[in-house]
């Protein structure tokens, strides 16, 4: 036989099996499926000998029913994220100032001295160290230690068993709004960090959900974001209230801002699926797992070298190339002025329809490396454009003050009010999201397409948010 | 450039002015991205109106009326596509000089040139149904519309490996068979229910998907491919009938559109069963099997956690927001909603089970 007789009496029975296939109809597929699994349980419950499972399973079973219960569900859970993101912000206060001592009051001055001692020009040393180096050494110094706290106790809640129950709990919400159950754990983990939240929506298979929880992670304040709200509301909102009740105040605000966030999470979700990328939500079982005891050592391991090293060595990626150009824009002068305070100047007038200033979009534009890097991007600009002089460390270096009052001094010398404080609080919770997240969210989804979306939709929120805020404010004051 | 002067003025402009502004911008916004109406959708129906995907769709229905063996005419043709009869003849016109079809006494019939286009269009639209149906959240009713956009702008090449992704499907969801990658077609099969007599059962195998509002119907009365059906009564007014346990009841015209394979040896009498989601906390039942509606990875996945005919469940808890269920079945937990547990038939176990629970 040669090739040609083999071909055509292949495509015949390929053609003969196709047709035998119609015959069949179109559930045969998934009855032969029904079949191999009944006969393995069948099997299955032949050979297999259970212990009375009962009495193992009923101790998990009365932990289940208080943390899914109607009344207890939701606080509980409340509770318990609260809890996880206070020890991060308040555990990560001590090595971060350990860190900061090492590489930005220590480490910097030398490197100084030493490019001195070199006789480097001016600009070399400028671009080098003040740019490059404190960019790189502040992103390690304010990421590291609440990453490290944050993801191992993230680790642990899911290894003890109680993120599939919040999941569980949430998932009502959720499929209302098109989404699918596990974004809870992904909005969860976006607390922590959004590029973390972004990898973590692998765990959803609809590639139309996964997509949803990829662009709606942003709206999840994350690590970088909680102490510039913190700062911002104790100087602008605890201002207002007597010393006494300043903390409960200020804490009650960032407690309003991040839950705003969720909401904006299932608004952005619901639209989504009613829109671009409509249907309906897919179906979800969700494994319960019954409650053991978590693998110390290992969730350490994996949470530090997957989840940390990973975000932080990303970071450190952009937070180079950010802090040069910060340097840049302060240091090089187009006739009087410098290139940041041109752009401070230019963009003042547009940036006041939002009730915000030149110095914050500035800001938010070349510490897109980092959340964390805002605050004293805004402290160097704001000296830099109102003349403030005795305070900071020289043009372009970014710096941050001691004392809260401190900070509240040099903003209200900016010309900051209220009003100010309150649209950062929203334009922080509502901006594009870091240039790692938009990195990650570039691998994940490969598509330019969504990374774009996922990058300005949040703007376009914020933009609309502080502008009613702004002309509503005007409107009643 | 007043409105921008006025923007940029710091000192001229007035608050409430300004949210006019503000509102009349985010109005458009909101237009622009409406779901059905919105100014994107208008857009891409600008777009989609374009010669070749007017022709196509026109071969396609050709080939529709060939296939359920009736006429085609201009009108027919002008109908179906929602155009000026004019337009049906310019489009008529032009698949004659393509030689895709003939035109006599009035009816128009394929050449074997226009048959293996349309079969070709045909094979895509049916493939994407399946993936729509199978893989994607895409509702029942989007199906159709969705897949009619996407078989204009993918290549042979690009469906046959979509094909293979998810196993060389040989039906699309509502029923019909998909063409092979040489046009070959199984001839029509089945009976329309609103033909078929008292006492007589069969298996839905195609639910007609146009017009629209009617398949939402169908839809919405849990009417799929895959059903069996026992018809109980029969009149001019109604047909009522029993679909997996069932009672269901159309008029001839809504009947019109679902297509029965008539089985005449007497299989057993389809009985109905309770279903997952009517189970209350605490209880027991025996998985009897599940629906037919349920597909592809979505059925998988629910035998991959032990759903299957014969095992034991017992409804655990409800989440704190009442939707889903946890329930226990072969020593796990799983968290189930609401609208999957209604796919799942049961028969609960009747003696309950005082033990220590």
């Amino acid at each position: 036989m040669n090739k040609d007789n083999l071909q055509s009496i292949g495509d015949e029975i390929i053609s003969e099996a196709n047709a035998a296939r119609w015959d069949l109809g179109s559930d045969f597929h998934d009855s032969i499926v029904e079949t191999i699994y009944e006969e393995a349980s069948h099997i299955a419950h032949k050979t297999v000998k259970q212990k009375d499972g009962k009495q193992v399973y009923s101790f998990d079973l009365k932990i289940d029913k208080l943390i899914t219960s109607r009344w207890l569900g939701f606080p509980l859970m409340v509770v318990i994220l609260a809890l996880v993101f206070w020890i991060t912000i308040a555990g990560a206060n001590y090595p971060s100032s350990l860190l900061a001592d090492l590489l930005i009051d220590t480490i910097h001055p030398i490197l100084k001295n030493f490019a001195n001692a070199l006789h480097l020009p001016w600009w070399l040393d400028g671009v080098l160290i003040d740019g490059a180096y404190l960019s790189m050494a502040w992103v390690i110094a304010v990421m590291l230690p609440p990453m490290a706290i944050f993801f191992p106790l993230f680790t642990l809640l899911e290894d003890l068993g109680y993120l599939p129950r919040v999941a569980f709990n949430m998932d009502n919400l959720f499929r209302k709004a098109g989404a699918h159950g596990k974004q809870a754990l992904t909005m969860s983990m976006g607390f922590g960090c959004n590029a973390a939240g972004v990898v973590a929506a692998r765990v959803i298979d609809s590639p139309r959900e996964r997509l949803i929880a990829i662009i709606t992670n942003n709206f999840s304040l994350c690590n970088g974001r909680w102490p510039t709200q913190i700062l911002i509301a104790s100087i602008f909102i605890g201002g207002l209230v007597p010393a006494s009740l300043a903390g409960l105040v200020s804490a009650a605000s960032v407690v309003f801002v991040a839950i705003l966030g969720i909401f904006f999470s299932l608004l952005v979700s619901w639209g989504l699926s009613r829109t671009v990328l409509r249907g309906e939500a897919s179906s979800f079982s969700l494994e319960l797992p019954p409650y053991r005891p978590p693998r110390i050592w290992r969730t350490l391991y994996t949470s530090l070298i997957d989840r940390t090293l990973i975000v932080l060595y990303r970071a450190i990626v952009f937070a180079i190339p950010a802090g040069i150009l910060i340097w840049l824009v302060a240091n090089i002068h187009i006739g009087e002025l410098s290139i940041a305070a041109y752009f401070i100047k230019w963009s003042g007038p547009f940036a006041f329809i939002f009730g915000l200033n030149g110095v914050i979009l500035l800001a938010y534009i070349i510490a897109i490396p980092a959340n964390e890097i805002v605050i004293p991007t805004i402290l160097m600009l704001t000296v830099l454009s109102a003349n403030i002089s005795g305070v900071g460390e020289g043009t372009g270096v970014m710096f941050e003050m001691d004392s809260i009052h401190d900070t509240a001094q040099i903003l209200q010398a900016g010309g900051w009010t209220l009003l100010t404080g309150i649209n950062l609080m929203l334009f922080s919770l509502l901006h594009n999201p870091c240039s790692t997240t938009i990195m990650t969210i570039y691998k994940e989804t490969k598509s330019l397409k969504w990374t774009l979306v996922s990058t300005f939709l949040p703007i376009a929120l914020g933009l609309i948010v502080t502008f009613f805020t702004t002309q509503l404010w005007y409107l009643f004051s | 450039m007043i409105i921008t002067n006025y923007i940029v003025n710091a000192d001229a402009r007035h608050p409430a002015v300004m949210l006019v502004i503000g509102l009349l911008i985010l109005t458009f916004l909101i237009w622009f991205f409406w779901p059905r109406n919105g100014g994107l959708e208008w857009l891409t129906k600008i777009y989609r109106h374009n010669k070749r995907i007017q022709l196509e769709d026109a071969l396609k229905f050709i080939f529709d009326c060939e296939y359920n063996k009736v006429k085609c005419d201009i009108n027919a043709i002008a109908g179906n596509l929602n155009i000026a009869t004019d337009t049906a003849g310019e489009l008529i016109g032009k698949l004659m000089e393509l030689e895709f079809i003939h035109f006599e006494n009035q009816f128009v019939t394929l050449t074997d040139e226009g048959r293996s286009y349309a079969l070709r269009i045909i094979r895509i639209h049916r493939v994407w149904e399946r993936y729509l149906a199978d893989q994607t959240g895409v509702k029942p009713t989007d199906w159709h519309n969705v897949a009619d956009r996407l078989e204009h702008h993918v290549s042979q090449e690009k469906i046959e490996i979509l094909a293979a992704s998810i196993g060389n499907p040989v039906f699309d969801p509502h029923g019909d068979p998909i063409p092979t990658k040489k046009g070959e077609l199984p001839d029509a099969k089945g009976v329309l229910l609103n033909t078929m007599k008292e006492r007589e059962m069969g298996k839905i195998i195609h639910l007609e998907d146009e017009p629209s509002s009617i398949f939402e119907q169908l839809n919405v009365l849990g009417l799929h491919p895959g059903m069996s059906v026992y018809i109980t009564e029969v009149n001019d007014k109604k047909i009522t009938f029993v679909a997996d346990g069932e009672e269901c009841t159309l008029t001839p015209l809504f009947a019109g559109q679902v297509k029965v394979e008539k089985d005449d040896h007497k299989t057993i009498l389809p009985q109905k069963h309770e279903l997952l989601s009517s189970l209350e906390i605490g209880d027991e039942a025996i998985i009897k099997g599940i629906s037919t509606n349920c597909r592809g990875p979505q059925r998988r996945r629910l035998l991959d956690l032990g759903i299957v005919p014969g095992s034991r469940i017992k409804a655990l808890m409800k989440s704190a927001s009442g939707n889903p269920v946890a329930y226990n079945v072969m020593g796990t937990t799983i968290g189930i909603r609401k609208k999957e547990a209604g796919l799942i038939f049961i028969d609960r176990i009747k003696i309950k089970e005082h033990a220590h629970s």
